[in-house]
């Protein structure tokens, strides 16, 4: 116990610090600017969309990951890892470099009407990018926590592919595509340095908080800061209690 | 009915190789041998789980072997039973019946029937978490049962099962083969329930078949050193046949048998309880054939009966008696003991 104090000190005292910071009316006067307001629904609802277009785009991969050899797999992992440990300035850098004007494929998006650089178009597609390895890793681990005999019993019975899939492995995995969702969405809230880079306008929470640091100071950007922390701490309340039924209803 | 013409399969570090097979309709068909030996690969390439690198697969001679798992009208009921965990018991066993175009009506009526022939009634509304592994397997019988399927695959129905419930589920599955007219095939490494449910067999090993035929033949007459030992047979020792009798390699000793064997050089086994005491004394008076004095060196408790081994000159003998034998005639290690058997129990069998 009094081992675990440390780490458990380290992440609540500058957080308790500054969520106390402000005082009660200059949160109730933060939420009554239109800006602020603005910039968290903006990184609300553009981290909800990445989440679910991690859904949408990890689940075959992660089905694939879970179940199939293939050569290279260990590669693909590797890279759908990659996010995670690359920093994400680079992220940035490196969609900017694929979706800028100056790239025939940038000019190809922008052909199509599709704009990358300063547009929510942009900041999703870096939220996906920074987000996806979580909803991948977890919805993985919930495919592979599903007996492959399971399937195979129902396929036995007489259901295809896609009937098994919609009726035994779903409704088995469902909590885990939602808790990837969570956390995809969650670490989408989080993200700067990639959203930075691509996209400074429109504003997401990130940078307007930082913004207001390097313009105004610590107290200007503080209660927005802690809006967003109580937002991310909801969130990850949601995602233990998520995980802990879906443990208990495996058992 | 089915029949597997030199079907082949390659993993890595396995391989099954050149399976030919026929099961014929109504038979209790067992694919029998030790853990590891492809048996159960062969039951999941019949159930098209598993593709197979060459052979052909037919099903009243049609090739099968592109066809679908979902199309081929056979079940399968796996050892750990495969119940799907967020469905109840009556959902579990009206899983396949939309497939099958069983009208609902008609499917709860034969859900009906079977809870009253497997004994469901009363968990019909309860999750697989909450059976007993004897209900459990009853659950996925009756899964597989109601969509009336041309061939019951069943992967080790009785290892998983408590030995409370595994005379029970036996006596079940003699039933249902009987009663149905259902053909089977069962995948087993426990030779004792196979005697007592199929008709029919193949010993596999090391994914090749060892030897097939009816059950009794296998168990009578093996023809190679692993079916022997599979099926129980003790006393395997090297041995020359010349004119009709054994002459057992490094011993004097010459063993007549019934046997005429196409092999002058192989083995010979005996099955413990097939060698009876004659005497509990060296008797060398009684005349009769493959009769053997010697001290008994060891008696080990197997729980309905005892294990003695009696040594005779360089032979050990491995016996199987009723327990009454300890209190009825003294065997003790240490004493005599004069012991034959029959020249029709002397096997013969190559490696």
């Amino acid at each position: 116990m009094v081992f675990s104090l440390p780490v458990i000190l380290l992440l609540t005292v500058p957080l308790l610090k500054m969520t106390t910071g402000p005082s009660p009316a200059m949160l109730w006067e933060t939420l009554g600017d239109k800006d602020v307001l603005l910039a968290i629904a903006r990184s609300l609802g553009l981290s909800l969309t990445a989440g679910i277009l991690a859904f949408v785009l990890g689940t075959p991969l992660s089905y694939l990951l879970a179940r199939k050899a293939f050569p290279g797999k260990k590669i693909i992992e590797g890279i759908v890892d990659l996010p995670v440990m690359i920093p994400h300035p680079v992220v940035g850098i490196a969609i900017l470099s694929l979706a800028g004007r100056t790239h025939p494929f940038g000019r190809f998006l922008s052909g199509m009407g599709i704009e990358i650089m300063g547009t929510r178009t942009g900041i999703v597609t870096v939220l996906v990018f920074v987000g996806i390895p979580f909803y991948v890793n977890a919805v993985k681990a919930g495919f592979e926590s599903v007996p492959v005999r399971l399937e195979y019993a129902s396929r036995t019975l007489g259901a295809g592919t896609f009937e098994t899939f919609r009726r035994v492995t779903l409704p088995l995995t469902w909590r885990h595509m939602v808790l990837g969702i969570i956390m995809c969405t969650a670490r989408a809230i989080s993200e700067f340095g990639a959203v930075v880079i691509v996209a400074y306008h429109p504003m997401t929470a990130p940078v307007m908080i930082y913004e207001r640091f390097t313009a105004y100071g610590l107290k200007y950007s503080q209660p927005v800061a802690v809006w967003l922390i109580l937002l991310s701490l909801g969130l990850f309340i949601l995602l233990r209690m998520m995980s802990r039924s879906a443990v208990q209803y495996h058992r | 009915m089915i029949r597997l013409d030199n079907i082949n399969l390659t993993f890595p570090g396995f391989a099954i190789k050149n399976i030919d097979l026929t099961i014929r309709e109504k038979d209790f068909f067992a694919l029998i041998g030790p853990t590891g030996s492809g048996k159960s690969v062969i039951l999941e390439i019949i159930m098209g789980l598993i593709p197979f690198s060459s052979g052909r697969l037919l099903f009243n001679g049609k090739d099968m072997g592109q066809t679908p798992v979902e199309k081929r009208h056979l079940a399968l009921v796996y050892q750990d039973f495969a119940l799907f965990p967020h469905l109840s018991v009556a959902h579990n066993i009206l899983y396949g019946i939309r497939y099958h175009g069983i009208k609902k009506n008609e499917g709860h009526k034969r859900l009906d029937d079977l809870a009253n022939t497997l004994g469901l009634k009363r968990i019909l509304d309860r999750k697989p978490h909450n059976l007993s592994g004897g209900e459990k397997q009853r659950v996925a019988l009756a899964r597989a049962l109601i969509l009336n399927p041309a061939v019951l695959l069943l992967d080790e129905p009785l290892s998983a099962l408590d030995p409370e419930f595994h005379g029970e589920a036996k006596n079940l599955l003699k039933q249902i083969h009987q009663d149905m007219g259902m053909t089977i095939v069962m995948v087993s490494h426990n030779f004792g329930d196979v005697m007592y449910l199929a008709n029919r067999g193949a010993v596999i090993h090391q994914g090749r078949i060892r030897q097939t035929g009816d059950i009794t033949t296998l168990f009578e007459k093996p023809d190679s050193l692993f079916t022997a030992r599979f099926v129980g047979m003790k006393n395997i020792m090297p041995a020359r046949v010349l004119q009709g009798n054994v002459r057992i390699e490094g011993s004097d000793a010459v063993i007549e048998t019934s046997m005429v064997p196409d092999i002058d050089q192989g083995y010979m086994g005996i099955r413990p309880e097939e060698i009876i005491l004659l005497s509990q004394k060296a008797d060398t008076a009684e005349n009769c054939a493959n009769r053997f004095c010697g001290t008994i060196t060891r008696v080990a408790s197997q729980g309905m009966f005892v294990e003695v081994h009696v040594q005779s000159g360089s032979l050990n003998f491995e016996a199987a008696w009723p327990r009454r034998y300890l209190r009825d005639f003294q065997i003790a290690s240490g004493r005599d003991a004069t012991i034959a058997f029959s020249p029709q129990s002397v096997h013969i069998f190559q490696d």
